[in-house]
């Protein structure tokens, strides 16, 4: 019989090589590693990951990240009740957040439509954003999903079906990354800014 | 100039190198050696694709996992590595972010070969690619608008086929994506066309030594307009289950004397009209770049007339760098006086004699 590793590390093992961008051979390098910490080191991450699983679930409404004491979006009340930002996943929403330049609400769809992939949108939240907008006080919805071909679709495809409400519908700006110059944008991106760009004089 | 080659796991090759020179390099073997797969692989360091397959994962050697073709440029080594899932592109060991910082530093490359013909005489495909290669060389836009033209043309079929009744609110959402992408391709394409035509018609006249005025005319199949052109194809889309009109059909005529040249010219008339796209596009490259493209010829001169072979020697770009296939050296050693000469058989690349 061959040697192998005692069962529950092998089981580690597995478990570890189901995170993304993991393959055997590190899911393996990670279990030996975690077997060399000091006492309790595995007792803390694992009393952290039932924590996780337990208190954080995506918040019904939004699609953020929500814990046992409600949504830090929906719930904050200095939050513009007018404005509602489409996104494609929640983990978009802290990069805008960051910006500062986005006050109201959020609704992430939980991926983009992708035919390919047999992703529909009966399998995005588009439903719950159908039932948010038409019960709240949305004035104006951004449609920040992204600007590649299936982010586009997506966006276009919501574009239609809110056109009967009484939204405004806007889209995120397609165009040149700020900071860099003329030759760091890659040269559809500067195709599509020229396609896209704005009126600056005052007669407009 | 391009002063050193080395392809890895390609096609027949387990290993191999040369050094071409500074004017013409041949490669000199029976058919099925390898010699064509010796400049597909410049070709793909230079361009990142191959005139022969959409597919590089053709270019893996049977039974590896991953090719790689490294080129030295100017002094700089570009390297190609590709597996199927993962590609890695250095330029002097460093990684390029984008296909588009690595084919910045590049050269252009013209390649010609026996199958050129079917530019006149086949059928549209063959000529949009000959367009894609032009366009994706001259203008950086072009590729990424290809890819996400494709991308949105992949979709859209896709849910044509899907469903019994078409999901146009679904479908529609693409059609949008598509006609932006289109637009771009359009435009680019009838631009390209437009400058080709006087390259390639000098070419005309040189090689057939006459009058023979040629005519290149850009064939858009709804591209400038596309959402509007296929709101007219409803029954049609629903009835064929394709997408009816757009880039993907695009085509290019070639006259000679204002006569469609598929139909009316010669067999020799034909020969000379692809030799003439094909050298145009050199001119055309140099003219726009500045820098005389790179020559890639696989085995032409077989069919050739010893006179359209003068010809044709005459009209290359006199500071190309030529690297050539064949499978005779008597005519091109007395013509071109190669620099230097490899033998390649069964997958061995040995300088030759
Ligand atoms: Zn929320």
């Amino acid at each position: 019989m061959n040697l192998e590793y005692p069962t529950a590390l092998q089981s580690l093992i597995l478990h570890l090589k189901r995170l993304p961008g993991i393959g055997s051979r590190s899911a393996e390098r990670m279990s030996l590693w975690l077997l060399q910490q000091p006492v309790g080191t595995l007792a803390a991450l694992s009393e952290v990951l039932v924590q996780v699983e337990q208190e954080i679930k995506p918040c019904a409404s939004c699609g953020f990240f929500a814990t046992r004491e409600g949504c830090a979006i929906c719930q904050a009340p200095d939050r513009d009740p007018r404005l509602l930002c489409i996104v494609e996943q929640p983990t978009d929403i802290l990069p805008i957040e960051r910006t500062g330049a986005f006050r109201g609400h959020y609704h992430a769809l939980g991926g983009r439509l992708a035919p390919l992939d047999n992703v529909g949108p009966e399998d995005l939240r588009i439903g719950e954003l159908m039932d948010r907008i038409r019960t709240g006080e949305f004035e104006e919805v951004v449609l920040a999903t992204g600007a590649d071909v299936a982010g586009e679709a997506t966006a276009n495809y919501l574009a239609e079906i809110l056109r009967s409400s009484n939204v405004r519908l806007t889209r995120l700006a397609q165009g040149m990354p700020v900071g860099g110059g003329l030759d760091t944008a890659d040269s559809l991106t500067l195709h599509r800014a020229f396609q896209h760009r704005r009126n600056l004089s005052h007669d407009a | 100039m391009l002063t050193h080659l080395k392809l890895r796991h390609l096609r027949c090759f387990e290993v191999a190198a040369c050094q071409p020179g500074n004017g013409t390099t041949v490669f000199l073997g029976e058919n099925a050696q390898g010699k064509t797969s010796i400049l597909e692989a410049v070709c793909v360091a230079m361009r990142l694709q191959s005139p022969r397959t959409a597919n590089l994962a053709d270019l893996i050697r049977f039974g590896e996992k991953e090719f790689a073709v490294s080129a030295t440029l100017a002094g700089q080594e570009l390297l190609f590595g590709y597996s199927g899932n993962r590609r890695r592109m250095t330029i002097d060991s460093e990684t390029m972010r984008s296909s588009g910082d690595y084919l910045r530093q590049s050269a252009l490359v013209v390649w010609m070969s026996n199958d050129d013909m079917a530019l006149v005489r086949g059928g549209s495909e063959g000529r949009r690619r000959f367009l894609d290669f032009l366009g994706s060389q001259l203008h950086p836009p072009y590729r990424p608008a290809l890819r996400d033209y494709e991308r949105a043309l992949r979709a859209r079929n896709f849910l044509l086929k899907r469903d019994a009744y078409p999901r146009w609110d679904q479908i529609d959402a693409y059609t949008r994506v598509l006609a932006e992408h289109a637009a771009i391709l359009t435009r680019l394409r009838r631009e390209l066309v437009a400058r080709l035509e006087p390259f390639a018609a000098e070419v005309q006249a040189e090689v057939s030594g006459r009058a023979e005025p040629l005519g290149l005319v850009y064939e858009a199949a709804g591209g400038d307009r596309l959402e509007e052109v296929l709101a007219g194809f409803r029954d049609e889309e629903s009835r064929k289950r394709g997408t009816a009109a757009g880039p993907h059909r695009d085509d290019f005529g070639i006259t000679l004397h204002g006569m469609a040249a598929s139909r009316f010219a010669s067999e020799g008339q034909q020969r000379t009209t692809a030799l003439a796209l094909k050298i145009g596009q050199a001119r055309l490259f140099l003219a726009e770049s500045r820098r005389p493209p790179l020559l890639l010829l696989d085995d032409i001169f077989g069919e050739l007339d010893p006179g359209r072979r003068n010809a044709l020697m005459a009209a290359l770009p006199v500071h190309s760098q030529k690297l050539i296939t064949t499978t005779h050296l008597d005519w091109l050693r007395d013509h071109l006086q190669p620099e230097s000469v490899y033998e390649v058989t069964r997958g061995m690349v040995a300088p030759g004699t």
